[in-house]
């Protein structure tokens, strides 16, 4: 760790006059999983291109291992990809798949055989190499992309969705063992998803995406505990966006009115008095009851709904301004409730999160 | 479920339809084994018409002129067609619709006015005629089906392949030889054999502008059957029914074998 393996400076792409990717400065360190995460649209596949070479940027500087590439074909550079598709040859059967790049490279025909025998070995289909790709399941399919790829002992491997089509079973069991293939070939993985959960279950540091631009980067806790803008906060993980004005400021907290009910959250360094401020809880950080809690926060609002899902129950409770905030509870304590009922809200000061406008 | 009687009927009209296409062609085969001159009693059988043929110059002339003709209609119509083919798929150009119009146009235009257009012109570079003149309007009227089939066959294409190929080391050269080519191959050949069998057919444009001493088969039968359908004839058609049903029958048993091995 440590050397950096893959800068972007700069690099902007426009595609018919919208910027696509804009302005977007990154540094990749050798032998990290990095993840591009955001919704679709938001340029994170279209960053991957850029590092692999199938698509050039408008302006700004992509280097790789030090060396500027962003003039280079993709064919010369020292990545490869895992496409969402898998992309297989149809024509080649499963060794010649994986032998494919080795044989570009003119390696010679024992060393090639040594080789991809090794890579199937890894994604544990040996015995499958007389196979065409059809013959395979998805799962299979997306195991052999991953051997064609690294077989060639790329600096950086690039994955773009590549877990996509599979199941959510299959799925968690792939994400794991791409997660280990990683730690042992320590080769630098940048790996795009727009799944939220999988981006924090692989990744050392993730990048979140929104509109061409990153919003945060971080390590996945960092992400979910401490997102830093409005955006991050939403789309990683399910949260309440509590917005009011900044109407005290002591210490190292301030009282925040919302809708005319006051609490108290931590002070930050941009924040002036009768201000606007956004927050967010995360719903398992909240706690509810029938009566006032003792404390700094206490918010009243009127009971809606309890839905059970399985590991928690949701708790929707309607704010006095129409507000509804959304509280998990392990427990299940509220059998009697009305959507008539008072309640109190409250949670942590410690847990509340002030994000940049 | 069908009532009994619908099926009846239904089956009835298939074999009427089946009655009407095949019929004249065995009559065909029939009357090639006709011993008579005029073909249309039947006096007895013989196997003569067989041999004579063989020994007919004309006949034989023609069809190698045929052949020759097919094979460089098809050979040049298949490079082109797949290459614009190729071009359509992969790039967006101004008037890129425009281009793909102009290749539907010579499937839906008559062959006479090609074959009319291409004569004004050699009259008008003052060309002799003679068997090559015919490859213009063989190329023109086929190539619009190569690359019509061959531009099918691409739009099912995976063009993430491509990008594939290139990521793992193969320049455009390779990419297009090792995984493209491959790939669109099925719909080249069936391109390529359209091209052929349009090609032996054609009799219009062949017609205007062979020279006056060349003929390929479709031309030199019309002035055979001028004077009458000839046992020879018959016999012509017979063999090349032979050889249909042989290529038809072989085709569709390597596309059996083809489906049970996916």
């Amino acid at each position: 760790m440590g050397v950096q393996m893959v800068q972007l400076e700069h690099v902007t792409k426009e595609f018919d006059e919208a910027n696509v990717v804009d302005d977007l400065n990154l540094d990749i360190r050798s032998g990290e999983f990095l993840t591009l995460l955001g919704p679709s649209g938001c340029g994170k596949t279209t960053t991957l291109r850029m590092i692999a070479g199938f698509e050039k940027p408008t302006s700004g500087k992509i280097l790789l291992n030090g060396k500027q590439v962003d003039d280079m074909e993709p064919y010369k550079r020292e990545v490869n990809t895992v496409f969402q598709s898998y992309s297989l040859f149809p024509h080649m059967n499963v060794f010649d798949n994986v032998a494919f790049g080795l044989k570009m490279k003119k390696v010679g025909k024992e060393a090639i055989k040594e080789r991809v025998t090794k890579a199937l070995k890894l994604v544990q289909l040996e015995e499958y190499g007389n196979r065409k790709p059809k013959q395979l399941s998805g799962g299979q399919q997306q195991r052999i992309a991953i051997a064609r790829a690294i077989v060639n002992n790329p600096k950086v491997l690039l994955l773009d969705e590549p877990l996509g089509a599979l199941d959510l079973k299959l799925r968690k069991q792939m994400q794991l063992e791409l997660k280990h293939l990683q730690q042992t070939l320590e080769i630098t993985f940048i790996y795009v998803t727009h799944d939220q959960e999988e981006a924090l279950t692989m990744s050392d540091r993730i990048v979140v995406m929104n509109k061409g631009k990153i919003e945060q980067i971080g390590l996945p806790r960092e992400i979910y505990d401490n997102p830093e803008t409005r955006f991050v906060a939403d789309f990683i993980g399910q949260t309440n966006i509590i917005e009011g004005t900044v109407t005290a400021i002591h210490g190292d907290t301030a009282t925040m009115d919302f809708a005319g009910q006051s609490l108290e959250i931590p002070k930050t360094q941009d924040m002036a008095l009768n201000e606007e401020v956004f927050i967010s809880v995360r719903p398992e950080k909240m706690r509810m009851d029938t009566v006032p809690f003792e404390g700094a926060i206490n918010l009243k609002g009127t009971f809606k709904e309890k839905i059970y899902v399985g590991s928690v129950t949701k708790i929707v409770v309607t704010m006095p301004s129409g507000k509804e905030l959304t509280i998990h509870e392990s427990h299940d304590n509220i059998e009697e409730l009305t959507n008539t009922n008072d309640v109190y809200v409250s949670w942590n000061t410690k847990n509340t999160v002030v994000l940049k406008k | 479920m069908m009532r009994p009687r619908t099926k009846k009927i239904l089956f009835s009209f298939s074999l009427l339809v089946f009655l009407f296409f095949y019929i004249p062609i065995l009559f065909v085969i029939i009357f090639s084994f006709n011993d008579s001159k005029l073909g249309t009693v039947w006096t007895g059988f013989t196997l003569d018409w067989y041999g004579s043929i063989f020994q007919n110059k004309q006949l034989i002339s023609a069809t190698m002129n045929s052949i020759y003709l097919a094979v460089i209609t098809t050979i040049i119509s298949t490079i082109l067609g797949t290459l614009a083919a190729l071009a359509l798929h992969r790039y967006t150009f101004i008037g890129k619709k425009s281009v793909e119009f102009l290749f539907y146009i010579p499937v839906v235009i008559p062959d006479i006015v090609v074959a009319v257009a291409l004569l004004a012109i050699y009259g008008l570079l003052n060309m002799s005629l003679g068997l090559n003149t015919a490859v213009p309007g063989h190329v023109a009227i086929t190539i619009s089906y190569v690359m019509l089939v061959v531009l099918a066959r691409l739009s099912s294409f995976d063009n993430s392949l491509e990008e594939t190929a290139k990521d793992l080391g193969a320049n455009e050269w390779k990419t297009f030889w090792k995984v493209t080519f491959p790939l669109i191959f099925p719909g080249i050949m069936a391109g390529a054999l359209l091209a052929f069998t349009i090609s032996l057919d054609e009799f219009v444009i062949s017609f205007f502008t062979l020279g006056p001493g060349d003929n390929t088969l479709p031309v030199l039968v019309y002035s055979m059957v001028r004077l009458g359908v000839s046992p020879e004839v018959n016999v012509l058609s017979t063999i090349i029914i032979a050889i249909m049903f042989i290529v038809v029958f072989v085709v569709g048993l390597r596309m059996r074998k083809g489906g049970d091995a996916k």
